[in-house]
């Protein structure tokens, strides 16, 4: 951070190195293998004393002049240059501690120069062997040209011992020099052939045109056994972890080492090709075809290598940013504007954030990434990022990405620059709050004089999300239920489960799955409550978006006399935030439901993490389900035992984007956002000032309590996606209780224990011990009536309040009781006990008054 | 903005400054004469093409000949300098190419152009006729330019102050226009390359003439005169370029500043008899006056950097670490290697035979 930098937008990402260096290194590789190509060729016309061949070592001796002169000195100049300009931080290093390998290279540069000069401008004019011995001389001082690089460009990236004893000689004579130095020697004798056949197949004489060509041929296919063999030293001698870096863990990489390995058995395939007898043209064009292959070839190589090191430019010790790995954290602490010398931001407000946003992206992001450009286009990579999704991946890019380097700066500059990228350079937003009006339903009448019924109806899911595209991805399908109780009023009320018919009527403007079904029906009885069969509900109905369709339910006895009408509300919380990160819209008003566009990337995402195929099997018509392959308990889906189940796999992968954001990192994709448009944690807990952690725990607990699960099943992919994970209710892993996901939950009574007011505000890490104990299924102490009868749902407790006000969200304590709190509260057993009640029933201390009223 | 506190804080140094600064002074002298030679001879051939053609052939023939040569030992002998101006200067001379980035890469593909252009000078000069002038103008032009974007960096890279301008231009566009030191700068290295190809040309048919080649003599006196001429030019802009630097580096009160006008002193008394040896077409002693000018004239130059950084850094400051041995092995490759060259260039020259002679 001692830098200026050069701001290139087109041209970031290190465009101009690779224009720059892909040719030189080609160039300069033959510029060595050629060196020994021309005294060999020449030895070879004076054994045969063949005066032709003789003539075409003259001329090739002349060519190689040129371009080893003109292109190869010229870009290696270029390539000095250009480093300092773009990455002078570590051109320093490798200046500062190498600074004599540097000048003896130069005085080999010089040696190189002279004896070249005198090689060719003496051909013909000195007794061969003399004229030979100019020509090894020449191939000796590039040979050590190469010897010297050599060590420099292995030190960045296998510093090996450097790191510990900061010894010129560790870093010189590093654990890849050798092989490094024997796999360039035997490539520059590969490219010697090749640029040697392109001048030999314009030999015009035929004879000697194959003589030659053969000649050239065999510089290809010598050499190329004793240069596989050097590239599996090469590849040995890499540590471990790079290998796997390079070889299994970057997708990007797979194009370079694919490439690489293909090229190897066309160069031979030219090779062999070549040495027999093809008709001039043709073989003239494949020479030329071979040559350029030989780049491709030495491209890929550099390719790897380069990309092999990322995120370091030296390895271990200066990441790509150039910031030294030792700073990282105290970058992360004290924030990088302020530390770097050449910033103008150093503190950012609202009316600087993109210009610092800016002076970030300069610093950590332009060394790797063009805007618009061909290198790594940040544009493209980022399209898919809200700027708030892109913050949330810029805090773990480095996990799963092991190209990418940590992020080296405080969490405001963090934003700052996802808020540059995502808005400034990809015009996108983060979602604005909520405006909606109040949702007004007519309540039902209920005259506690005459009435002898109460109808009860809840959902017993109250942030059942949905995320599904009809025939391409299926996270979780539509699909909610209503349940019921009929309670007869008296004395001693009872449960009516006999005789009488539940219906329900979704109110006008919903439909169903097939968007035609009018949504109503009968409510099936199961023992002591009815429920509706599993309904897809859509969150929009004509009158546009809405989260909570108002169900009319009407219990009937036998003569069809209507006994009790009530209304409840069926969420259907489609509020994912997966187009946060995922691109696409966020459905309607870019808030709710999964965009086709949204399912493409998470599909395409799949496939480049976890090396599947499901993008080209969804694009072929077959549609994704992930309870197929992924075990989830709400759908009795057993999916494939091998891997984590859907909740686990989910969690444990986000959670290492939204670390430490307490209930913020649930809302990203929940619809828990109190400013969400679903506002889907609505109830009483809400109020007093309780969020999503309170309950469920911060996500790195969340997610390490599902992959503590899957880890005692014995699956040991959850070690990568726990390992960056910290608790955060404890400081050991092993305190965090394994879970089963939609089975082990929070409960009320862990906090409001024998149901008095509870003396936390949190309780994480304790679960119900199996499914029958979910407050869902609970009911009081009679057994039959159900709690969420007169508490509501999960996360819509009495009294629940939302964007859609109070009303909506407490309709029967509205009808029963003309108070939104649970119903019965404050001693009102009036809603169903015909007699004052003395005793406390359904559960202890009932009769106490309501605390947050 | 304070421009103290954007100067990158530098890395240490394995063996003392005083290696690295001399090995700058001695690399950077080679260099300059050859690009005096490069640049120098490539002008007057442009130049010398405007004349009739039976006029100045000769000259520009040679000239032609040997300026890829010339091209290919300025570059090389350029690497030393910017290898051990890095050393001690990185954190400056990197912070301004970042500035005139654009510029500074802009010199490989000039020089490139220039370099390949030469060749076709060499190789294609009959066939270029008239073209000749276009060809041996665009090599000048693009070597001028080369010039002009190198004294912008080193006056840059001196003035950490011009240095806030990168806030409102980020792009690598600036140069330092502004600076009163800049032009007559770059047109006192431009002319002293004139003067000094000019004696180079001098140089090489003096060796003719000494082998006996009869016509050789008029183009000793051609060289030398565009040496007399240019140098004498030069004491103008010299002028022009004292009159330029800050009052207060001239002074006797500091060792630099003293030091600084004892060599421009030296400098300016040698070059005075150089013009009149050149005058004299005396090819040797202008020689050997112009080269300890340019000596002197470099240890000026190295003085005025260290009195324009004064306010901002010393050599001496560099952290250091010590490592030695690189340095020993260096040293072992630099003889060698010189004597290596040294050894082939007369074993050539004794193995050779008559040109056109092939040896089978």
């Amino acid at each position: 951070m001692n830098y200026p930098v050069w701001q290139l937008d087109f041209f970031g990402g290190g465009l101009l190195v690779i224009l720059i260096a892909v040719f030189h290194v080609y160039i300069s590789h033959f510029a060595v293998g050629g060196g020994l190509f021309l005294v060999l060729a020449e030895r070879k016309a004076h054994r045969e004393n063949n005066p032709d061949i003789l003539a075409y070592v003259r001329k090739h001796a002349r060519f190689f002049l040129l371009i080893t002169m003109v292109a190869g000195s010229m870009s290696g100049v270029g390539i000095w240059f250009i480093i300092s300009l773009l990455n002078p931080a570590a051109t320093s290093i490798l200046i500062h501690t190498f600074v004599f390998a540097w000048a003896s290279e130069w005085v080999f540069f010089l040696i190189e120069i002279v004896s070249l000069f005198l090689y060719y401008y003496t051909f013909g004019r000195m007794e061969h062997r003399r004229h030979q011995l100019i020509g090894w001389i020449y191939f000796g001082s590039a040979w050590m040209s190469l010897f010297l690089i050599n060590g420099i460009i292995g030190f960045m990236l296998t510093p090996g011992n450097w790191l510990q004893d900061s010894n010129f000689w560790s870093g010189f004579f590093n654990p890849s020099f050798w092989p490094s130095l024997f796999f360039r020697t035997f490539f520059a004798l590969i490219i010697a052939g090749l640029f040697g056949l392109v001048t030999a197949t314009w030999i015009k004489d035929a004879h000697l045109r194959i003589t030659m060509v053969r000649f050239c041929a065999r510089w290809l296919l010598l050499p190329f056994l004793f240069f596989v063999a050097s590239g599996y030293w090469y590849r040995a001698a890499l540590p471990p972890e790079l290998q796997q870096m390079i070889f299994a863990r970057m997708p990007s990489m797979r194009l370079f080492v694919d490439g690489f390995f293909l090229c190897s058995p066309v160069l031979v395939l030219g090779g062999l090709l070549l040495a027999i007898r093809l008709p001039a043209g043709l073989s003239r064009s494949l020479a030329v075809l071979l040559l350029l292959l030989g780049q491709i070839y030495m491209g890929c190589f550099e390719f790897i290598r380069e990309g092999g090191r990322r995120p370091y430019i030296i390895r271990d010790f200066m990441y790509s940013t150039s910031i030294l790995t030792k700073d990282a954290t105290r970058f992360q602490s004290e924030g990088l504007l302020r530390t770097a010398k050449w910033t103008r931001n150093q503190e950012i407000n609202e009316t600087n954030k993109r210009a610092a946003g800016r002076e970030l992206y300069n610093l950590l992001c332009l060394s790797c990434h063009a805007i618009d450009g061909p290198m790594r286009d940040i544009k493209k990579l980022t399209a898919p990022y809200t700027p708030s999704g892109l913050d949330a991946m810029i805090s773990g890019l480095h996990i799963f990405h092991r190209a990418m380097p940590p992020f080296t700066g405080s969490v405001k500059e963090r934003g700052a620059l996802a808020t540059f990228i995502a808005h400034g350079l990809n015009g996108r937003s983060d979602p604005t709050p909520v405006q909606r009006a109040e949702k007004k339903v007519e309540i039902p009448p209920f005259d506690p004089k005459t009435d002898q019924f109460v109808l009860l109806a809840w959902s017993p899911l109250g942030m059942h999300s949905v995320a599904e595209v009809k025939g391409l991805l299926s996270l979780i399908p539509p699909g909610n239920t209503l349940q019921a109780q009929l309670i007869q009023r008296g004395e001693t009320p009872e449960i009516v489960n006999q005789g009488v018919t539940l219906s329900y009527q979704m109110e006008d403007g919903f439909a169903g799955a097939d968007e035609k079904t009018a949504l109503s029906g009968v409510m099936m009885p199961e023992e002591d409550v009815f429920a509706t069969e599993e309904k897809a509900l859509f969150f929009v109905s004509k009158q546009g978006f809405d989260p909570y369709p108002v169900v009319t339910i009407e219990a009937r006895d036998e003569n069809d006399v209507l006994l009790a009408t009530t209304k409840a509300v069926a969420p259907v919380p489609a509020e994912m935030g997966c187009s946060n990160c995922h691109g696409g819209s966020g459905g309607l008003n870019d808030r709710a439901g999964l965009s086709r566009a949204t399912a493409l990337n998470i599909l395409e995402t799949h496939d480049r993490f976890s090396a599947t195929a499901l993008l080209p099997a969804a694009l072929s018509g077959k549609a994704i389900r992930c309870q197929s392959c992924h075990a989830d308990p709400l759908f009795r889906a057993e999916g494939d035992k091998a891997r984590l189940n859907l909740s686990a796999s989910i969690h444990g992968f986000h959670a290492n984007y939204l670390r430490g954001r307490g209930a913020e990192a649930c809302a990203f994709c929940h619809p828990s956002s109190p400013t969400g448009a679903t506002s889907g944690l609505r109830d009483i807990h809400t109020a007093v000032g309780l969020d999503c952690t309170n309950c469920h725990g911060g996500i790195e607990d969340h997610a390490l309590g599902l992959l503590r699960h899957e880890q005692q099943e014995g699956k040991g992919q959850v070690n990568e996606l726990m390992a960056h994970l910290t608790p955060n209710s404890s400081k050991s892993l092993d305190k965090i209780a394994p879970r089963k996901p939609w089975i082990n939950q929070p409960d009320c009574l862990h906090c409001h224990v024998d149901y008095q007011p509870p003396e936390t505000d949190t309780v994480t890490n304790t679960w119900t011990k199996d499914e029958q104990s979910l407050y869902r299924h609970r009911t009081d102490e009679s057994g039959r009536l159900f709690c969420a009868a007169c508490h509501s749902s999960p996360h819509a407790l009495y009294p629940a309040e939302n964007l859609d006000g109070a009303q909506l969200n407490a309709l029967q304590p509205l009808q029963y009781q003309h108070n939104p709190l649970p119903l019965g509260s404050n001693r009102n057993c009036a809603v169903c006990h015909t007699v004052a009640m003395e005793d406390e029933m359904h559960h202890a201390h009932i009769l106490r008054d309501f605390r947050n009223e | 903005m304070d421009s103290a506190a954007l100067i990158p804080t530098p890395d240490a140094i394995p063996v003392s400054w005083g290696w690295f600064q001399f090995f700058l002074l001695l690399t950077f002298f080679l260099h300059i004469l050859l690009m005096n030679v490069m640049l120098g001879t490539a002008f007057i051939a442009f130049v010398s093409h405007f004349r009739r053609k039976a006029q100045t052939t000769p000259c520009t023939e040679v000239i032609s000949g040997n300026l890829p040569f010339a091209i290919a030992f300025a570059v090389n002998f350029g690497v030393a300098p910017l290898l051990f101006v890095q050393v001690l200067f990185g954190h400056f001379i990197y912070a301004s190419s970042i500035l005139m980035a654009v510029f500074w890469l802009s010199i490989v593909a000039l020089l490139a152009g220039a370099y390949a252009l030469a060749y076709v000078y060499k190789y294609r000069y009959a066939q270029l006729g008239s073209s000749q002038l276009l060809v041996s103008g665009l090599i000048t032009l693009l070597l001028l330019a080369i010039a002009f974007f190198f004294a912008n960096n080193i006056s840059m890279m001196q003035a950490p102050t011009s240095w806030t301008r990168f806030f409102d231009q980020p792009h690598g566009l600036l140069l330092n226009l502004a600076d009163p030191m800049l032009l007559p700068r770059y047109l006192h290295f431009m002319v002293s390359a004139v003067a000094v190809g000019g004696l180079a040309i001098a140089l090489f048919f003096h060796w003719k003439q000494k082998k006996g080649d009869q016509g050789a003599g008029p183009w000793v006196t051609y060289g030398c005169r565009w040496f007399s001429y240019a140098t004498m030019l030069n004491f103008a802009i010299g002028l022009w370029f004292l009159v330029a630097l800050p009052k207060e580096i001239l002074t006797t009160s500091t060792a630099t500043g003293l030091l600084l006008l004892v060599t421009l002193g030296g400098g300016i008394v040698l070059a005075a008899p150089a013009i009149i040896f050149g005058l004299a077409s005396r090819v040797m002693p202008a020689i050997v006056c112009i080269l300890a000018t340019v000596a002197l004239m470099i240890l000026a130059r190295s003085l005025l950097r260290t009195a324009l950084l004064a306010p901002w850094f010393s050599v001496s400051q560099l952290p250091m670490s010590p490592a030695y041995s690189p340095l020993f092995f260096f040293l072992v490759f630099l003889v060698a290697g010189l004597a290596l060259i040294v050894w082939m260039i007369r074993f050539a020259r004794r193995s050779c035979t008559e040109e056109g002679e092939v040896h089978l």
